[in-house]
């Protein structure tokens, strides 16, 4: 691999090593960002689940296993896709540098989700079938294999030459971000948040919230990349793209819709199989909004919950660990800023 | 492509519930709608159609009729944020079904109740029998209509947690007005008493702090919130004792603060084996654990506050106790922290001059001097100092925990006991405050201080003509007795604090919903009307409440430790400020009545947090701005939206309240500064604590602190800290003459990607660009 200077745009082949001047600040300040995120695992008090666990009704431990079994592959598979595909066709030093945070943070989602499934399942032979679920459970082999095959679509491309390989990497990027990041994860997302507007189970809710905190950011990243190379390639994204990314959605939304019949099998107050695909339908349409393209189901969210997730939090400290705090806050010592 | 639309009436076609009794049942729309049209006699807004539809769409076919019940009410609650009239329904119907579980177990009254959770073994025997000595007054005096009042969070909570269960079943056994009759019986020596008590909590006017609300009436009748514990003595077995009192006083819902000034540092020699200490922070790490592994009753973990002078040679490694990341086995995840901090550092940290860290072992005076004592005392100590910094580097540090971790308050050594009245007699000395730094009293190795408390809601005591006065008045006189009465019939967990409480008897009054006050009033919360208010409110309780003690103290004697206060020599707390009085010839006619019968108790006023009873109250906590115009509240319960009324009034009465304005206060995670059709005087009115400069913040707690005998849980937000803004704002506390402050409140850097606002259109790169450029800090195209 050579260290083109010359290049004009950010999918150029190449290995750019070139921060001053900075082409992408955007880049840099999301990675600046995602720095200030840090947490670690042991943050997380999981014990106090235990109790929380024994109390679901029957349908519900079905469905907190069949989510923390997709948990414990999901992070993985994005962190491949990461590496394999992303990092080396994103041809902006500062670009990489939130690759690679980004790679650190599905470190720790990993360990995370890790910790929770060592937590919420005692028992050994439990414990490996739950983390060899995308082999045994077909709910969730059918995302594995969705997922899979995009990764595997752009994996045999070293470079990026020719505008169809421009126009298979994007659609790499929008698959990771509209429908794994944004659709398969913020699935799970809802059901955690069903759970814990409930008052159960918070130490998965303040973990996962956490992770959910950082695949935001995720998600935000991948869309900037897909607008930048939109504005540095206008025609790479024209209506057989649009189409694509339709059939993609709506393949990913089948995928889900199949997991959470699964979910839901045993019926579980307050979250209808009815009312998750119509969930499932708005959030594609949102991602479907993002890239500017129009909405393809016109579902309305029917789950009032989630507005909980939009707006402040304010933890009792005794009862909750806060998460509101940042690191690397900077400064001297002075005394006469305003505050 | 094939759009599929859900049809939810077709698969919801003839859907069966159990009923209680075994029978199935197919699900009525009416029959719900029925059940929620009962409730909404007053509340206009309210559609019990939508409630009934939204709840049947979300039921799966097979459910119980309980799972219905809840469903419904969950379903009312999630509706709060576009009115919130639903706040009340959601708390009706689940009173409603509270009463249903009740009633079920065949209790009728609260008589019955009583002696239903007697025969279970919860009630204590003394409330058992005084109930049913009492029982037809008693059970006339109850309000079932003042359920009511209730928000629906408030009353969530009280069923979650406060409402006593049967010890098998888990079924609540009484009723929240039951409850609150129960908890003034626990304190009550005649009916006619009991019920006054009761029918002041039950307008939510006055609570008393949660270990009464808890434990009053039971069997075990630990109703105090706070205790402060001295640091052990440099030495294993008190090391050891410590963390078995913490034990003890954690499992009855206590807050801990302890010091650990006392111990000697990493380093230093142990005459005993030769070797050399670890310092104090592997003891800390063996308290957090402890701590964490008491569980209060079910109701939360056990929480301690560690307090370290700065002086302390491990003071930089106990500043990194919260971080995390670093080594975990110096990592205590569950203590807070704060700093105890002489005149003398802050002295130097603004001169710029040196600071010496000084083993405690080297000076073992330290912890119980204060003043010039201390000063003194410090600086012949610093020739034996076992390391030297700069003064700003370690502020610097202390800055950077609270910005970091919220951790490490800042609470002042010298001011907090040079103003106390119980350090009047040589050789009592405050050593700490408590877990939520409002409370500083006086403590030794035998004495571990303890503090009942309870808090008056303004809000209830205000109406837009102004404050009734008569009204506050008669809360303090009732409150008072009451917080009194804890000291005698309180359950002591350790005979250090079963030792101090009789000889000082101090209470900690405080004040919850000052923020209501001034959305009534529509006073903003930096305007210099709010400051007199505050002011004026804090100085008619505080003498109200010395008036009250005194009156006590006529009947029963002053508390045995009087001859050691202050006021005994004639000072009283507001003189010892040097602050000027708003009612000069009460305070005079007050001095007269203490100086010939001296007074029942040694404190009065402490503003504790009010996290919980606020929300049962159903008002912004303590005197604390409102956080935000929306938003949400974690509690074990659940996540419960909270959203400004004295807001949705303001914009309903405009016509502003619409869908299109809800989502912009959404998206500015609950602002209104964007609202541009609102005037700018109602937008200042409704800033949150992010959108205040904090120097009013302590403005108001320096200029209502003189009618404060303790202190105060003073938070404080930036929510994008640096070090020099904290540096100039801690100063500017310390200068103000505050005696402690609490967390530093912050944000996240980003957030979660909203799900319910709508997408707009991503801003183009030029336009970032000219944001950065505004803002040169995050920008790093030009540099």
């Amino acid at each position: 691999m050579t260290a083109v200077s010359t290049h004009q745009m950010l999918l150029d082949p190449g290995m750019d090593l070139t921060l001053r001047p900075m082409r992408y600040p955007h880049f840099f300040d999301r990675f600046k960002d995602a720095i200030k995120n840090t947490w670690t695992v042991e943050e997380v008090d999981l014990h106090s689940d235990l109790a929380d666990l024994a109390r679901l009704s029957p349908a519900e431990q079905h469905l907190v296993s069949r989510l923390v079994a997709f948990f414990a592959t999901g992070d993985t598979i994005v962190a491949n896709n990461l590496v394999l595909n992303l990092y080396q066709h994103v041809n902006s030093p500062e670009g990489r540098l939130y690759l690679s945070r980004q790679l650190f943070e599905e470190a720790v989602h990993v360990q995370f989700y890790l910790n929770l499934l060592d937590t919420y399942v005692p028992d050994l032979d439990e414990r490996t079938a739950a983390f060899s679920a995308v082999e045994n459970i077909p709910s969730i082999a059918r995302k594995a294999e969705f997922c899979f095959q995009w990764i595997d679509s752009i994996y045999a491309l070293r470079e990026l030459r020719s505008r169809a390989d421009r126009r298979a990497f994007l659609l790499n990027v929008i698959c990771f971000a509209a429908c794994i990041e944004g659709l398969f994860f913020y699935g799970a997302f809802a059901y955690v948040y069903f759970l814990r507007s409930r008052g159960l189970l918070h130490g998965l809710a303040s973990g996962t919230n956490w992770v959910f905190r950082d695949e935001s950011m995720h998600m935000a990243f991948a869309f900037d990349v897909v607008d930048t190379v939109r504005q540095e390639e206008p025609d790479l994204f024209d209506a057989e793209m649009e189409q694509q990314v339709r059939d993609m959605l709506a393949d990913a939304v089948e995928c889900e819709v199949q997991f959470a019949e699964d979910l839901l099998v045993q019926g579980v107050s307050g979250m209808s199989l009815a009312d998750m695909r119509e969930y499932l339908q708005h959030v594609a349409d949102r991602r479907l909004a993002v890239l500017g393209i129009a909405p393809m189901y016109g579902s309305k969210n029917p789950f009032a919950f989630m507005e909980l997730q939009d707006v402040q939090e304010l933890s009792n400290f005794f009862e909750r660990r806060v998460s509101a705090y940042q690191m690397g806050v900077s400064g001297t010592v002075s005394f006469d800023d305003e505050f | 492509m094939t759009v599929t639309t859900t049809v939810p009436e077709q698969r919801r076609h003839g859907m069966q519930v159990r009923k209680r009794n075994g029978d199935q049942e197919t699900v009525d729309v009416n029959k719900i709608v029925k059940a929620v049209e009962r409730w909404v006699a007053d509340l206009d807004e309210v559609d019990p159609l939508r409630v009934a539809t939204k709840t049947i769409s979300g039921l799966y076919d097979g459910a119980t009729t309980a799972e219905l019940d809840k469903l419904s009410i969950q379903t009312a609650a999630e509706l709060i944020g576009e009115e919130p009239q639903y706040s009340k329904l959601a708390a009706r119907l689940l009173a409603a079904y509270v009463d249903k579980e009740v009633r079920l177990q065949g209790v009728a009254s609260f008589s019955q109740s009583i002696r239903y959770a007697h025969q279970q073994g919860l009630i204590g025997d003394a409330t058992a029998a005084f109930v049913k000595r009492n029982a037809r007054k008693l059970d006339d005096a109850v309000l079932p209509d003042n359920d009511l009042r209730f928000e629906y969070f408030g009353l969530r909570t009280v069923a979650d947690r406060y409402l006593l269960r049967h010890p098998q079943s888990r079924l609540v056994v009484e009723t929240p007005q039951y409850w609150l009759l129960r908890v003034a019986c626990g304190l009550s020596q005649n009916p006619s008493e009991a019920i006054g008590f009761y029918r002041l909590m039950s307008s939510l006017a006055y609570l008393p702090s949660s270990p009464t609300l808890f434990n009053s009436g039971t069997r075990h009748t630990q109703m105090s919130s706070c205790f402060l514990v001295d640091s052990p003595k440099d030495e294993l077995d008190s090391i050891y004792e410590r963390y078995h009192q913490v034990a003890k006083l954690s499992k009855f819902s206590g807050g801990i603060g302890i010091s650990w000034s006392r111990i000697r540092g990493r380093g230093a020699l142990i005459r005993g084996t030769n070797g050399k200490s670890n310092g104090i922070v592997p003891f800390l790490k063996t308290l957090d654990a402890g701590v964490a592994a008491v569980n209060q009753g079910g109701r939360r973990k056990g929480a301690a506050c560690v307090y370290l002078e700065p002086w302390h040679p491990d003071i930089e490694e106990f500043l990194e106790l919260r971080d995390n990341t670093g080594e975990d086995s110096r990592r205590t995840h569950n203590l807070n922290l704060a700093n105890w901090i002489p005149d003398e550092f802050m002295r130097r940290v603004e001169a710029d001059g040196d600071w010496s860290l000084i083993d405690p072992s080297d000076a073992p005076e330290l912890p119980d001097l204060f003043g010039e004592a201390f000063d003194e005392a410090y600086r012949r100590a610093e020739k034996k100092a076992v390391k030297t910094v700069k003064a700003r580097d370690l502020y610097g540090r202390m800055m950077r925990t609270l910005a970091q971790t919220g951790n490490g308050w800042m609470t002042f050594k010298d001011r907090s006991n040079a103003l106390s009245n119980q350090t009047g007699a040589p050789g009592n000395t405050i050593h700490l405050s408590n877990l939520c730094t409002e409370i500083l009293e006086v403590n030794s190795d035998d004495e571990t201080a303890v503090c009942n408390l309870g808090s008056i809601n303004l809000g209830a005591h205000v109406s837009a003509s102004g404050v009734d006065w008569e009204k506050l008045r008669e809360t303090v006189r009732t409150a008072v007795v009451f917080l009194d009465r804890v000291i005698d019939i309180n359950y002591y967990p350790s005979s250090q604090a079963a030792a101090s409480n009789p000889r000082w008897r101090p209470v900690g009054l405080g004040l919850m919903g000052l923020q209501d006050a001034f959305f009534t009033l529509r006073l903003p919360f930096d305007s210099e009307a709010a400051i007199s208010l505050s002011t004026r409110v804090q100085e008619e309780i505080f003498l109200t409440a010395l008036e009250t003690s005194a009156s006590l103290a006529e009947e029963f004697g002053s508390h045995p430790a009087y001859a050691e206060t202050r006021a005994a020599k004639g000072d009283l707390h507001p003189e010892l400020w040097g602050s000027a009085l708003g009612q000069p010839e009460r305070w005079a006619a007050l001095k007269l009545r203490i100086a010939s019968h001296g007074l029942r108790n040694s404190l009065l006023i402490a503003i504790a947090p009010t996290a919980t009873i606020a929300s049962i109250a159903g008002c912004y906590e303590c005197i604390e701005p409102q956080v935000s115009n929306l938003f949400k509240r974690e509690t074990m319960s659940g996540e419960f939206m909270q959203i400004n009324t004295y807001l949705v009034r303001e914009l309903k009465a405009r016509g502003l309240w619409t869908s299109a304005v809800r989502e912009q206060i959404k998206r500015a995670e609950g602002s209104v500064q964007q609202i541009a059709e609102l005037p700018a005087e109602v937008r200042s009115l409704f800033r949150t604590a992010w959108e205040l400069p904090q120097r009013a913040l302590i403005d108001l707690a320096a200029a209502r602190a003189p009618f404060i005998d303790q202190s105060q849980s003073l938070n404080l937000f930036l929510s994008a800290p640096t070090i020099g803004k904290l540096s100039s704002m801690y100063l500017y506390g310390w200068k103000a003459g505050l005696k402690t402050s609490y967390y530093l409140r912050s944000r996240p850097a980003t957030r979660i990607q909203q799900a319910t606002v709508a997408i707009l259109p991503a801003a183009s790169h030029e336009e970032a660009l000219a944001c950065s450029l505004e803002n040169p800090e995050s920008c790093e195209a030009c540099q």
